[in-house]
């Protein structure tokens, strides 16, 4: 599979933080998405990143345009630790690791966890890929600024009398 | 009433009971879509409003934004699998009247955020389907459809 921009995104199903069953287009509903592929909760650079995201949700519960985060932490365990966050966005959960290998996502450093590498994607409505950022090197991943633009442009090109 | 915007239905609350349609009490429009499907029976239904047609805040008021905001945060995640639907209570293009939050149980109930701005009435009703909780963090509301109906999807 390969998950470029121009491709369209799988459409998910996996259960959200509170353990209800999820598809990734009913989280769309119809807005631009940032879809983020987060190791887990114990990693103090996804701690860091994922502070940073909340602080930007602010913005996005505004602006009709979404937050999506993935890990393999459990749904209990995702719960707890957004709501340490402070975040108002959702967390899907693939603890059972169904869709990791399919999306070809696996890092393979951390045979402890067996996580996701951290990568983000900035998404149309219609789950078609703007933009890739392969994080695994923490300054591969998007600042909230390249987030603000991919939403900007996204929003450019599907919103009428932008 | 209102024009009714695409993604809105009708209730109406007399300030004990609710009425599918908006004609036996106070005319509220609510997200369709709680309307729209097979009702849960016997489900409680936190009413956070009342009848009086003074009662109504702007959507944009900083209160009726941060009770959407704990909704999202806390509110939905406390009530887990005993929630069946919840939605704003729309009076027009800019009007907040209360919420409704329906349940199988009551027993979280005590903690609705949204009793911080109208106060509650328990009523045990079927008109009320199961719904997906929004998925946030989307606060805004789409086209003058009660948070958190509506979509821009296809327009």
């Amino acid at each position: 599979m390969t998950l470029e921009p121009g491709g369209r995104f799988p459409d998910l199903d996996l259960p959200d933080h509170t353990g209800r069953a999820r598809r990734l287009s009913e989280l769309a509903g119809g807005d631009p998405v940032a879809l983020v592929f987060s190791r887990g909760w114990w990693c103090p650079k996804e701690q860091r990143h994922l502070r940073e995201l909340s602080s930007l949700q602010d913005e996005f519960e505004v602006a009709y345009t979404r937050i999506v985060v993935v890990s393999v932490d459990s749904p209990e365990v995702q719960s707890a630790f957004r709501a340490g966050l402070g975040a108002r966005f959702v967390f899907l959960s693939d603890a059972e690791r169904r869709w990791l290998p399919e999306l070809g996502l696996l890092e393979q450093s951390d045979t402890l966890h067996r996580p996701y590498l951290p990568t983000t994607f900035s998404l149309l409505p219609d789950l078609t890929i703007h933009r890739r950022y392969d994080g695994n090197w923490y300054w591969g991943r998007p600042t909230m600024e390249d987030l603000r633009q991919d939403m900007r442009a996204i929003s450019a090109q599907v919103r009428e009398g932008f | 009433m209102a024009d009714l915007p695409e993604g809105a239905a009708w209730i109406s609350f007399d300030g004990q009971e609710l009425h599918r349609g908006g004609g036996e009490g106070r005319p509220l429009m609510v997200d369709a879509r709680c309307l729209e499907g097979e009702s849960v029976e016997g489900a409680y239904a936190h009413v956070c409003a009342l009848a009086d047609d003074d009662a109504r805040l702007p959507y944009d008021q900083p209160e009726v934004q941060q009770v959407r905001r704990d909704a999202l945060a806390w509110w939905i995640p406390l009530l887990g699998d005993s929630l069946v639907c919840l939605t704003t209570l729309a009076l027009d293009e800019a009007g907040y009247a209360g919420a409704i939050t329906v349940t199988r149980d009551p027993e979280q109930l005590g903690y609705d955020p949204f009793a911080r701005i109208f106060p509650p009435t328990l009523v045990r009703t079927d008109l009320f389907c199961s719904v997906a909780p929004p998925p946030g963090p989307v606060l805004e509301r789409y086209a003058g459809v009660a948070w958190p109906g509506g979509t821009f999807a296809g327009k």
